[in-house]
């Protein structure tokens, strides 16, 4: 009796994902219950461009009743940012998110996505110019040319502001870790930002986990997770990708896959959905799948044991697809609360998205910026001096922002306040190799 | 407001699928400007449906107005030009009030600034498009909160709950939306605007608040609202009672009321929507074994409510509860409140239609329409979900469906249809806080005469003698055309 049944109505655009996940439309009731969660309803005070305006444009799409090239059809779907809070508000369980994935896949299949979009998407899909790119970020951060690119306006000092939000703020001594590796073995997946301009939060993630006792196990062949080609709409890279992985990941043999960027961790826990019809795929995605934590679960699981103090005042900024797509609401705050000393100050609509969303804050600069600016003033009335937030789109979205309007408040993951405390922790005082200082 | 001939008939609005009245579109774009108007088939889409489930109407095009003077100048305008219009708060409505059928659809969603909180006077003044929670929110730094509280309060809207005097679980101590609202400013659909009530909440001359609140949007719009606030409770107590039959949860509510004490809410799940809810993201923890559970509020002053508490529970135990348990902390409170107010919603995985009823029967006769119900339901091989508000005899008879099936539609609607009947045949009425708009229509002939119908419809004639705003809604179209044929005070061409 809870299985949605599927109507028989007919479908204008058999064969088509959309028509494949056109179920999860008939769960909507059009209770409304939606919009007051949706961050681009409350921006632009429009229902086409909410949850459940979207799912009307979706039924209309199968019912033949507006077409795949209708232009409304498409801006609305490209507004959305894809941050599934209306999931944690549905009452009927929509899978607005597949919903989304399926509904975009559609439409580009009749109309590509816009060139920066495409660029962006290619360059993730190729290792080789992704490093490059990624290398070339770090030399313009180094020289600080972000820095002073960051003053031009438009994209382009935004893109540099989101540059210079990649520094990270914390400051912290080498450490030995001390764990004894029994609560299993953990893979970290790399990642391409986190590898490539987020490299110190990667190797604090590593010591934390190691130093609560899990058992660290390199997977060498990683790519990219996918989820900017699944969100955009292009499923077959994502695919591709997630295939990819999903070799890398069984060859590492670990018992855990942890993942420290709450969009690629998202991804990867669906990988099994993605592929649900490939035969030849969907048993090792979905035991992949079960095997994906947030780096926080784990950290969570296992207590975290807490470190030395630290004086700070910190506010947390839930990630969307941590806390709407993974459903991870507590653990980020345990891992908080083991640091001694640290001030944890509520954020008000700490649930609702920074308008980052992927590569949409490049694609929707004008919508970005409108669902960041309450974010920014709400962060502001906390007072803290940090913002912690586990998804490298957020911290860069975020503290872009907050660069851009001046502000000193910095972002910063939360595992890197926990790396700093067991760094500052007397007890742990002693160099280990690979440790390193970063301001 | 005098009647004036001019636009009195339905017939002068353009017919389904002519041209649209570009004029009238680039005169409202230069009020509200171009965004705010929307004219094309694809972006008119969201706006055919409201909360109601099943219904769809086009409207001709919408427009949203985001401040006071844009409202005004907006429905001056449609005064000047005859047109006809529909008000919309947030769409959450469930008798299709909100629905406008090749007419003109007003939003009026964005103007959602609380204008003032008064603490003292423990009031507060707000725009009509202000969600019915983010007031309460706004309240509690004062101690404060909006006592009426529409399962849909995280979505609906101050003037949407003004337009359907809406309820909500907790009405049952502190009474609906019409207790609640001390003052409104009007703008009329001549574009006058005119004060009813006052803040002192104050009654003097005729009580023109009181025909505005629930008039369904049909009398013209709120500008702005006075509210009255309540102070938030010392303390709460929430129950959760677990019955192995509908009947003994029913006979536990009669026990309750008779005993005199007055629970803040007293909530009726059956077993169908106990399912349902476990199933969803709003998964309360309520026993999915049970037949129905009770679920009981009471408030107040801390004195005294421990008590009240224990004989609450005394009488769920002698009607028959398999256990009584009391949420110790406002978390778990606020998880057994959740589950209730998505029951709804959390029917839409159950099929790709349902429909949410609305109708009140005499408490003392819950028992025998619930069994009634039940049978009826049996009869159509229907599956009827009840949640509702026991204490006050509000039901909401639920069903789901799949309305590409014609042969279970028709079922459904005969079903639905019985049991209006049956709750009007019981001394009850065929809604307790949905309102009538298009879904109702069709039972008002069995409950009401046609001299009180007529009556309605003279009423109306006061604030909006031209009948354009909310066309169609509430009172059957020929029962308007009989009073005013009998009473010879119009005629009307068909």
């Amino acid at each position: 009796m809870t299985s949605p049944t599927h109507s028989a109505a007919p479908c204008a655009i058999p064969g088509t994902p959309l028509a494949d996940a056109s179920a999860g439309i008939d769960a909507c009731v059009h209770c409304g219950f939606c919009l007051q969660a949706c961050p681009t309803y409350l921006a632009l005070e429009d229902e086409n461009d909410s949850p459940r305006g979207r799912i009307v444009l979706m039924h209309a799409l199968v019912e033949g009743t507006l077409g795949v090239e209708d232009p409304d059809v498409r801006t609305h779907i490209d507004r959305c940012l894809g941050c599934r809070a209306c999931e944690t508000a549905c009452p009927s369980g929509v899978p607005y998110g597949r919903l989304l994935e399926a509904t975009r896949a559609t439409l580009t299949a009749k109309q590509p996505n816009a060139p920066i979009a495409r660029a962006i998407l290619f360059t993730f899909a190729h290792p080789a110019l992704l490093s490059l790119a990624l290398f070339g970020g770090r030399i313009v951060r180094a020289l600080r040319l972000s820095s002073l690119l960051a003053r031009l306006p438009g994209r382009l000092g935004f893109a540099m502001s989101m540059l210079e939000a990649t520094r990270g703020p914390v400051e912290r001594a080498a450490y030995r870790p001390d764990g004894d590796g029994s609560r299993g073995s953990v893979s970290l997946l790399t990642g391409c930002v986190m590898e490539g301009l987020f490299t110190e939060t990667n190797r604090a993630t590593e010591r934390t986990l190691a130093a609560n006792d899990y058992a660290l196990v390199q997977t060498s062949g990683q790519r990219c997770c996918g989820a900017l080609h699944a969100h955009a709409g292009d499923a077959d890279t994502a695919r591709e990708l997630a295939r990819h992985n999903i070799a890398a990941f069984e060859a590492s043999g670990a018992d855990y896959i942890v993942v420290n960027a709450a969009g690629c961790g998202a991804m990867m826990k669906e990988y099994e959905h993605l592929l649900a019809s490939d035969v030849q795929w969907r048993h090792r995605a979905a035991a992949m799948s079960a095997k994906v934590r947030d780096v926080s679960e784990l950290l969570a699981d296992a207590g975290p044991r807490p470190g030395g103090p630290l004086a700070l005042t910190v506010t947390y900024d839930a990630p969307c697809h941590l806390l709407h797509a993974q459903r991870v609401a507590t653990p980020p705050l345990r891992v908080l609360g083991a640091v001694p000393g640290l001030t944890l100050v509520p954020l008000e609509g700490s649930e609702h998205c920074c308008g980052s969303a992927g590569i949409y804050n490049l694609v929707e600069p004008d919508v970005s910026d409108t669902v960041l600016a309450p974010k920014l003033a709400r962060i502001a009335d906390t007072r803290a001096a940090l913002v912690a937030t586990g998804n490298p789109g957020c911290l860069m979205q975020i503290g872009a922002g907050l660069h851009q309007a001046g502000s000193h408040v910095r972002v910063v993951h939360p595992v890197d306040l926990l790396d700093a405390s067991y760094a500052a922790d007397p007890a742990r005082r002693a160099p280990a190799p690979g440790a390193s200082r970063q301001t | 407001m005098i009647h004036s001939a001019a636009g009195s008939s339905p017939s002068s609005a353009p017919a389904r699928g002519t041209t649209r009245d570009d004029g009238l579109a680039r005169a409202l774009a230069a009020i509200v400007g171009e965004r705010r108007v929307l004219e094309r088939p694809g972006e008119l889409r969201a706006y055919e449906s409201d909360g109601l489930p099943g219904y769809q109407h086009r409207p001709s095009l919408a427009v949203f107005p985001g401040s006071r003077e844009e409202t005004v100048a907006v429905v001056k305008l449609f005064a000047e030009r005859g047109v006809r219009f529909v008000p919309r708060g947030a769409g959450t409505g469930l008798s299709g009030g909100a629905l406008a059928d090749d007419v003109v659809l007003l939003g009026l969603h964005r103007l959602r600034t609380i204008l003032s909180i008064d603490a003292e006077n423990v009031r507060a003044v707000v725009e009509p498009g202000v969600v019915n929670a983010a007031l309460s929110r706004a309240a509690a730094p004062y101690g404060l909160y909006y006592a009426p509280d529409p399962s849909s309060q995280t979505a609906c809207t101050i003037g949407g709950n003004v337009a359907e005097n809406a309820g909500g679980p907790h009405c049952l101590k502190y009474g609906v939306t019409l207790n609640h609202v001390l003052a409104v400013t009007a703008l009329l659909p001549s574009g006058e605007i005119v004060t009813l009530g006052n803040a002192q909440g104050e009654t003097e001359g005729y009580d023109l608040l009181g025909a505005f609140i629930g008039s369904e949007g049909c009398f013209g719009i709120a500008l702005d609202v006075t509210v009255r606030l309540e102070p938030l409770p010392q303390a709460v107590h929430t129950l959760l009672a677990d019955f192995s039959t509908v009947h003994a949860a029913a006979e536990a509510v009669s026990a309750i009321i008779a005993s005199g004490i007055v629970p803040a809410a007293l909530e009726l799940m059956d077993a169908a929507t106990i399912q349902a809810v476990e199933a969803s993201i709003y998964a309360a923890g309520y026993p999915t074994d049970a037949a129905a559970v009770l679920l009981i509020e009471l408030d107040g002053a801390a004195a005294g409510l421990e008590e009240d508490s224990a004989r609450v529970s005394r009488f769920c135990t002698e009607a028959g509860a398999r256990g009584v348990r009391l949420a110790t902390d406002a978390a778990e409170r606020a998880r057994l409140w959740q589950g209730r107010k998505k029951a709804f919603g959390a029917m839409g995985r159950m099929a790709p239609h349902l429909v949410v009823q609305d109708a009140v029967v005499p408490r003392t006769r819950l028992p025998e329409i619930l069994a009634t119900i039940e049978r009826i339901g049996r009869a159509h091989g229907v599956q009827v979900c009840n949640v509702f508000h026991a204490g006050d005899g509000n039901l909401h008879p639920n069903m789901t469906y799949d309305g590409n099936d014609p042969e279970e539609s028709a079922r459904v609607h005969q079903a639905m249809s019985e049991i209006m009947d049956a709750c009007i045949a019981a001394g009850g009425t065929i809604t307790g806080e949905h309102g009538i708009g298009v879904d109702k229509l069709p039972y008002m002939d069995r409950l009401f005469s046609p001299e009180t119908l007529g009556a309605m419809c003279a009423l109306r004639d006061v604030f909006d003698p031209d009948r354009r705003a909310n066309p169609g809604k509430v009172v059957p179209m020929h029962s308007c055309r009989e009073w005013h044929g009998a009473a010879a005070t119009r005629t009307r061409s068909a």
